[in-house]
């Protein structure tokens, strides 16, 4: 590794927090890795080998490794424009779409490369859902927004089948008891809240495996924010889910592995605990005590 | 140095008062402009909205007067009633009543058929075909008065200008004083003017033949523009890749936009009626050549639209596995849809007014019959109007201004409904 070893360089020990970094951070991030106090960590998901981004001529991305686990909240953090989301949209492909985008490397779901020209990105997109930052349900009832999915993957047999999927995927998002009463009227019509739950709620509708969000909560206020953060944490039981987010504390509180990019590259992942604590570069202590970014 | 300081600290509320009153005044000024531009604006619409209903106005009345009629025996072949002269037959009579008859009459006659319109022979000789029993008695027949005697009754031929510069006698006026006197004379709604073709006589015009051509050729042109349109754009827009070509394609297709309409006049006139051998002066062609000069605009509009979508809505549809075609036919396109229909609507009610191409398509010809399938011959609005305005007769002119009133009304009911479409498909969310 060319990297310095920050940890190495200060004699710290492990387990103590580093220099700087606030107390309530390390708490969090302590108990978000290990709430029930067992091994939170599932098998590797997704692996990314030496992925590189090219947008045009600009290069987002520098040769990326990462591996995701499965049943685990994964934070990507990192000043702004330091890739986080760029390479969050490589796992979905959404890269795909913007005109003159460019992806090198590998990434592996399950063993199998996505980018493989035999996979069809319309089946990944059904395997790997994706909540943005600002909520975008469509301008449709609530009802037709969670059933997009499963209508267009042809994956109920009958209208009884898709009304249970609806309910089932409203419940596990939190929403069910806000809209049992008016799954009909417009899924805009929602607070910004309700609106982001609810397209948690489109995305796990299809049952994918793998959830990507994209700074699911920075257009929220702090009530809503936490009951997201809540639904974060009751999905990770199922599913593999990768966060991008700007608020440290946020990471800390809800994922149990944290990678840390800074200009494009990756500096640092871990155990969320460990980067709270003891992060072994000084780019990412500096950052997580909001020295720069 | 500190005493500077000081010196601009204590005059900063003053200055910054100053600079308020500066940016309100200035603010001011830019209201009254835009009100000045407004009033302007509205000032001339309203000179061009005024002139023409003031002209046009006295259009949709008209008079009739009625003539009793003794269906001459002696002068009437049952067997072909159309084969008398029932205009001479009928001023002999009206001449009879004023004590004029034989000699004296000859050469008052011509004077007297003047006054009603041609019409009268053809109401007599149907009443005489239906029925020839009615041979021998006295019918009364409410006939229309000629155009100029119509003029004459709207008061705008003047009984004090010299004789020689008026289109009407002094005789003539004199005897339709006498019929308004007998109360013979009636003004009512000129249903004429709606409920038949062009004719050479002002009186009988109508511009249902006109309204209807126009209304087929629209049809024609929104069914092949449209479609074509919206769907070049989405192609365009979605699914085109970008490269030369489609930038190429893009640059022809916002010149095209700006070319002059008697071009496509022209090639319409070379490839559908030349070439493609369709009938001239029909409706087919009309709505082609519009299409074709409606397209451009339409496929602007539909892109700005799609464009205008936000990509939010696109990222949630991809990110959920729909593919580019389910993106842009379940998401993209529905929301986009109020714009292009109000883009679609409008450019429609703009090839409604066009003129110049139908010049060169053989639709100012006179038309008299009313259209009955896209490909017989027919007039439009606004070569109808054309065709008027250069008419001779003055009753022409009023009727030139109702054709115009007409034409706004058609319109504004296709703008209106551009509006209440576009509320329509908005009220989905």
């Amino acid at each position: 590794m060319k990297q310095t070893i920050y940890r190495s360089q200060d004699g710290l020990e492990g387990g103590a927090p580093a220099a700087g970094v606030p107390a309530e951070l390390a708490a969090a991030a302590q108990a978000a890795t290990d709430p029930k106090g067992a091994a939170p960590v599932g098998p590797t998901k997704i692996a990314a080998r030496d992925v590189s981004v090219f947008y045009g001529d600009k290069q987002a991305l520098f040769d990326v490794s990462l591996d995701i686990p499965d049943k685990t909240v994964t934070a990507l953090i990192g000043p702004s424009g330091c890739g986080k989301s760029t390479f969050l949209r490589t796992m979905n492909r959404m890269n795909d779409t913007i005109a003159g985008a460019k992806v090198t490397g590998r990434i592996e779901m399950d063993g199998e490369d996505i980018n493989a020209r035999s996979l069809d990105p319309v089946l990944l997109r059904a395997r790997v859902g994706m909540v943005f930052q600002k909520p975008n349900p469509f301008p449709k009832s609530i009802f037709e927004n969670v059933a997009y999915g499963p209508r267009i993957h042809g994956l109920t047999r009958s209208k009884d089948e898709l009304a249970g999927v609806v309910e089932e995927s409203l419940r596990r998002a939190g929403l069910w008891e806000e809209v049992a009463d008016r799954l009909h009227s417009a899924g805009t019509g929602l607070s910004g809240g309700q609106q982001q739950r609810l397209v948690i709620a489109r995305a796990i509708a299809v049952n994918p495996e793998v959830i990507l969000m994209d700074e699911p909560c920075s257009a929220l206020d702090p009530i809503a924010t936490a009951k997201i953060e809540e639904l974060i944490d009751e999905l990770r039981e199922r599913y593999c889910i990768v966060i991008v987010t700007h608020s440290m504390a946020q990471a800390a509180r809800v994922s149990q592995r944290t990678a840390f990019f800074h200009m494009g590259r990756l500096v640092e992942t871990g155990d969320t605990e460990e980067i709270f604590t003891n992060p072994r570069e000084r780019r990412t202590l500096d950052y997580i005590t909001g020295r720069f970014g | 140095m500190t005493e500077t300081r000081d010196a601009l600290a204590a005059t900063r509320l003053e200055r910054l008062r100053g600079g308020l009153k500066r940016r309100y005044a200035r603010e001011m000024r830019f209201r009254m402009y835009g009100i000045l531009a407004i009033a302007v604006a509205v000032a001339f619409l309203a000179l061009l909205l005024g002139r023409i209903v003031e002209q046009g106005h006295t259009a949709f009345y008209a008079h009739e007067v009625s003539v009793p009629v003794y269906l001459d025996p002696a002068k009437i072949d049952p067997s072909y009633p159309q084969g008398t002269n029932f205009e001479q037959m009928v001023a002999e009579q009206q001449l009879a009543t004023q004590g004029l008859s034989g000699d004296a009459a000859g050469p008052m006659a011509a004077e007297m058929r003047g006054l009603f319109s041609s019409e009268l022979k053809f109401q007599v000789a149907e009443q005489v075909a239906a029925d020839p029993s009615l041979i021998g008695q006295t019918v009364t027949f409410d006939v229309p008065v000629s155009d100029d005697a119509d003029l004459f009754f709207k008061g705008k031929i003047s009984r004090d200008t010299p004789s020689e510069q008026r289109r009407l006698t002094d005789r003539q006026i004199g005897w339709l004083d006498q019929m308004e006197d007998a109360g013979r004379v009636h003004s009512h709604f000129n249903a004429r003017l709606f409920t038949s073709g062009d004719s050479t006589e002002a009186e009988l015009a109508g511009v249902l033949g006109a309204v209807v051509g126009s209304a087929l050729m629209l049809m024609v042109t929104a069914l092949l523009a449209i479609p074509v349109g919206v769907a070049a754009a989405v192609y365009l827009e979605e699914f085109a890749p970008r490269n030369r070509l489609s930038a190429l394609i893009e640059v022809n297709i916002n010149n095209l936009a700006a070319v002059p309409s008697i071009v496509y006049g022209l090639l319409g006139l070379a490839l559908f009626i030349n070439w493609m051998h369709l009938p001239r002066s029909s409706p087919l062609v009309g709505g082609l050549v519009l299409a074709l000069m409606a397209l451009p605009t339409i496929i602007i509009a539909t892109r700005s639209s799609l464009k205008a979508v936000p990509p939010s809505i696109r990222e949630a549809a991809l990110a959920m596995g729909a593919s580019r075609t389910q993106t842009v036919f379940q998401h993209v396109l529905p929301l986009a849809l109020p714009g292009v229909m109000t883009g679609a609507i409008i450019s429609l009610a703009h090839a409604l007014g066009e003129t110049a191409p139908l010049l060169l398509i053989g639709m100012v010809s006179f038309i008299p019959g009313v259209a009955s399938s896209i490909t017989e011959p027919s007039g439009a609005l606004p070569s109808l109007i054309y065709i008027w305005e250069n008419a001779s007769e003055r009753a022409f002119h009023e009727r030139t201004a109702a054709a115009i009133m007409v034409l706004l009304a058609f319109m504004i009911v296709m703008n209106a409904a551009a509006i209440l479409l576009r509320r329509h498909f908005e009220r989905r969310w």
